[in-house]
């Protein structure tokens, strides 16, 4: 039996040995490079995606666990690069090197559905597991206090 | 079709570039330049800091690296400013390694100071070209034409001709002897917030990092490294890797004994990254670990210490220190430490690499190609220049991607097995065969008179220094590294600066703010002290201490040193800080850099072993800044580094190998720790200079001087709370 996964949407089959965390497929098996190797350990948050809408570490997460679920990556986050928190990012130049900037906006994301109006100290919770050696973190949670913003406007 | 100049010739010139190596091509038509010979017709890939195209597309290179820290937006920003050019239809590109782009290599925060006013003539000489193509197109004058945001207007009837349809025109333009630059008061993009070119592309995940590329056929490669520097491989069994499905090979490197070759390792290639790091476990090696086997950091930051606390090589001296000393009101002494650093970018260290029998391809996360043509070139026995590197956006360098092991590395590879490999560093490799900033001892001894002059000052550092990665026999740090000290804007008449034993057991590489990193700890700790000690506020303290210096070549930098701490600490609340609450102060430091000079004034909260940093107000003169927002950037990304290096990040050596492994015995900061900065940018009409490292250097001296003020405890080791690993 094929056993596949749908990827932002489209199906994929799995192709690799039930053992290979979900990262590796992704970026060598896939292409979608989008989602990043940090660490490999599940320290740093920057492999970040979301499987049925919840953030996970791509990086120690084995593709055998996800057969038929739903994972969303960086490139599959909104069609056209206008969630909230992209917007949001963009209007405070949030990245610098820009490298962790993936995982931390799906970690972002993953948040606000379900704390849509997160206090300071329910984003350092939340974001303490996303690393940026850049040191963006000023400017992340600005701007995740104005996604939140923009979406308690929308509803 | 393109427009046309190469200003080569008058480019030099007007750039007074020692290197040969800028090419202006105002647009070249290529036709014509590969019939001379000027450059080869390569199709599209116009090796030019312009390329402006018909339809007014205008692409603006930028030879230096990008590593995040907002070059490629700050240089081209100078072009199309003066070029008049509108930034919406200017694509920002990376250029290959390439003399034509000048010196490349990204580092000592050079790129702006180096590189603006050439960038500027280079946007300055295609304005004027394309004004005089539409002088000649109504047969009026240049001076009766002027351009704006991508066209050039006709002052008698405002008849405007859009760039791109001038293109072809201009090409044929004479090049302008020495380009008009504008007034600051016409910029519309320098000293502005522009937002940086790539960041859409970042926040979608399509930007493209040296570890992203892919290519046909492309194999994957994991490795373990020697653990010791100047060991070598003694056995090794690959037979289970072999056995694993998707292995291709197994390959031993051996050490490439060059300054930015390979340490030495084992690699496994296979069909991903995945199988090629499980496989890599399977490896049973055995490293002969050769002399540095006995590297033991704690043990040798102790020898340090002593080095420094006894009478060591004489680097520098003015004046009399004896007597200075002898006639003394106040003595004082302390001694700072700290640890070896390693980058830990977020992107570890990777790249590809296609070694053909006629060509070698590269494409890297790098600050340095010109290094990688060099190295690969060596290894390979080939011209540099047939080296072709790609030049991709790194995720994170702070120095270490100057160094091009990992790229050797895969040449290595992809020439065993034929085909083009991607070698991706885990995260354990990249901590544990790095570059590191140096592990370091400081030890000041000071004089002052009844006033609170420093009358005499003595200072013994000791660390293993960069030099040693191209002199290994070197035992102390060089005079010339310690020029930092003897150059101190500080005022001290009798100075003595000695250089204490420090032989290196592994390779040690430039890190942000590289010395300054621990000369500014010293410094400005050690005046804080002796603040202290005269019974004086620390700021008047220090202002008089800059105040003492007689040097009239250094008065201009003193004045503006003074000014910068001045902002910080007036913005921090500093006259207010006997106000604050218990267990709460502020603690300042000024050090210049990379001639930047940088200012902080940190404000703490001390609960007994607990620091927590409130605010930190930052005050910077780099001259005339490029990209306000980018300035701003690099400040806040200082402040948390200059934290991660004060409080927790330190490599640790044991039997001649790291122990550290990953983040989580290399504790970062996270964003939990993250104070509140606010950086302030004075304007200024002085050169430009870079801001990428300075900003690092005041944190560590202005934190142990606030948590001293809050609680009387003094840290003069570096990091304040190590962890044991
Ligand atoms: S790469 Fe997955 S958490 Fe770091
Ligand atoms: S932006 Fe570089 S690591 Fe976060």
């Amino acid at each position: 039996m094929k056993q596949s996964m749908i990827i932002n949407g489209k199906a994929h089959e799995i192709t690799v040995d039930g053992d290979m965390p979900l990262l590796w497929f992704l970026r060598d098996n896939l292409e979608f490079t989008g989602t990043k190797f940090g660490c490999g350990s599940g320290l740093c948050g920057a492999c970040t995606v979301h499987v049925d809408g919840q953030a996970i570490r791509s990086c120690i997460t084995p593709v055998s666990t996800l057969v038929d679920k739903k994972i969303t990556t960086i490139e599959g986050l909104s069609e056209k690069g206008d969630h909230p928190l992209q917007k949001a990012w963009l209007n405070n130049n949030v990245p610098q090197c820009g490298y962790c900037q993936a995982g931390q906006i799906m970690n972002a994301a993953s948040l606000l559905a379900v704390n849509a109006a997160p206090t300071e100290a329910e984003i350092d919770t939340a974001m303490q597991g996303n690393i940026c050696r850049c040191g963006t973190y000023q400017r992340i949670k600005k701007a995740i206090v104005e996604a939140a913003d923009t979406l308690s406007k929308e509803v | 079709m393109t427009i046309s100049n190469v200003s080569r010739r008058n480019f030099l010139k007007t750039a007074g570039l020692a290197t040969g190596g800028l090419v202006i091509s105002v647009a070249l038509p290529m036709n014509a330049l590969a019939e001379k010979g000027i450059i080869k017709d390569s199709g599209d890939e116009l090796n030019a800091f312009i390329h402006l195209a018909e339809n007014g597309d205008t692409i603006i290179y930028c030879g230096r690296c990008e590593m995040g820290q907002g070059i490629s937006t700050a240089l081209p920003s100078a072009v199309a400013d003066e070029m008049e050019a509108d930034w919406q239809r200017v694509t920002v590109k990376q250029g290959d390694a390439d003399e034509k782009y000048g010196p490349q290599a990204t580092g000592g925060s050079a790129s702006i100071r180096v590189m603006y006013q050439p960038m500027r003539e280079a946007g300055a000489t295609a304005k004027a070209m394309l004004i005089a193509a539409a002088a000649k197109v109504w047969k009026t004058s240049a001076e009766n034409c002027f351009a704006q945001a991508h066209f050039v207007i006709n002052k008698t009837n405002q008849q405007k001709l859009a760039y791109g349809e001038l293109a072809s025109i201009a090409a044929n333009m004479p090049v302008p002897e020495k380009p008009v630059l504008k007034k600051k008061s016409d910029f519309n993009y320098i000293g502005k917030e522009l937002p940086r070119h790539d960041q859409a592309a970042v926040v979608v995940g399509k930007r493209i990092y040296g570890v992203d590329t892919k290519l046909p056929g492309l194999k994957y490669a994991a490795m373990i490294h020697c653990p010791v520097l100047g060991g070598a491989l003694k056995s090794l069994d690959k037979t289970e890797a072999l056995k694993m499905k998707g292995v291709i090979d197994v390959i031993e490197i051996p050490r490439f004994n060059i300054p930015f070759g390979s340490i030495g390792g084992v690699a496994v290639v296979a069909d991903n990254s995945w199988t090629a790091q499980q496989a890599v476990k399977k490896l049973i090696i055995a490293w002969d670990l050769g002399e540095n086997a006995i590297y033991d950091t704690k043990e040798y930051k102790q020898q340090l210490v002593k080095n420094v606390e006894k009478p060591a090589t004489l680097a520098a001296e003015r004046g009399d220190i004896e007597q200075a000393f002898g006639a003394a009101k106040h003595k004082m002494s302390a001694t700072y430490t700290g640890g070896h650093l390693s980058h830990a970018p977020m992107e570890p260290n990777a790249s590809v690499v296609w070694v053909q029998k006629d060509s070698c391809e590269v494409w890297a996360s790098t600050q340095s190609p010109a290094d990688i043509q060099k190295v690969l070139g060596q290894y390979l026995k080939r011209e540099p220049k047939d080296i072709v590197v790609h030049v991709a956006m790194a995720g994170g360098a702070f120095g270490r991607k100057f160094k091009c092991d990992y790229v050797h590395e895969a040449a290595v590879l992809s020439e065993k097995t034929g085909v083009p490999i991607q070698l991706t560093w885990t995260r354990e490799e990249d901590m544990r065969t790095g570059y590191y900033h140096s592990i370091n001892a400081q030890h000041i001894e000071a004089s002052m008179d009844e006033q609170g002059n420093v009358t005499g000052w003595l200072h013994r550092a000791a660390f293993p220094s960069i030099s040693t990665l191209f002199d290994p026999s070197l035992v102390r740090t060089p005079a010339n590294s310690l020029e930092d000290i003897t150059n101190h804007l500080f005022g001290i008449e009798n100075c003595r600066v000695e250089s204490g034993d420090a032989k290196a057991h592994t390779r040690i590489g430039w890190y942000r703010a590289v010395y300054a990193i621990f000369y500014g700890f010293a410094f400005s700790t050690f005046a804080d002290e002796l603040a202290y000690k005269a019974g004086k506020d620390p700021l008047s303290f220090v202002n008089q201490l800059f105040d003492n210096n007689k040097n009239k070549e250094q008065q201009a930098n003193v004045k503006r040193a003074k000014d910068i701490l001045a902002i910080a600490a007036d913005k921090s609340g500093w006259g207010n800080r006997k106000s604050l609450p218990k267990g709460q102060a502020i603690g300042l430091a000024v050090h210049y850099s990379f001639q930047s000079f940088v200012a902080m004034a940190v404000h703490v909260e001390v609960n007994g072993d607990d620091i927590k940093v409130l605010n930190v107000d930052c005050a910077i003169d780099c001259g005339q800044v490029l990209n306000l927002d980018g300035a701003t950037a690099q400040m806040e990304g200082a402040v948390v580094m200059g934290m991660s290096l004060a409080l927790s990040t330190e490599i640790t050596f044991r039997e001649g190998a790291v122990v550290n492994s990953n983040f989580h015995d290399y504790p970062v900061m996270r964003i939990t720790d993250m104070p509140n900065v606010r950086v302030h940018i004075p304007d200024s009409d002085e050169s430009p200079t870079g801001l990428g490292e300075p900003g690092v250097a005041p944190f560590a001296p202005a934190l142990s001087n606030a948590v001293f003020a809050a609680s009387g405890k003094r840290y003069r080791d570096l990091p304040f709370k190590p962890m044991s690993v």
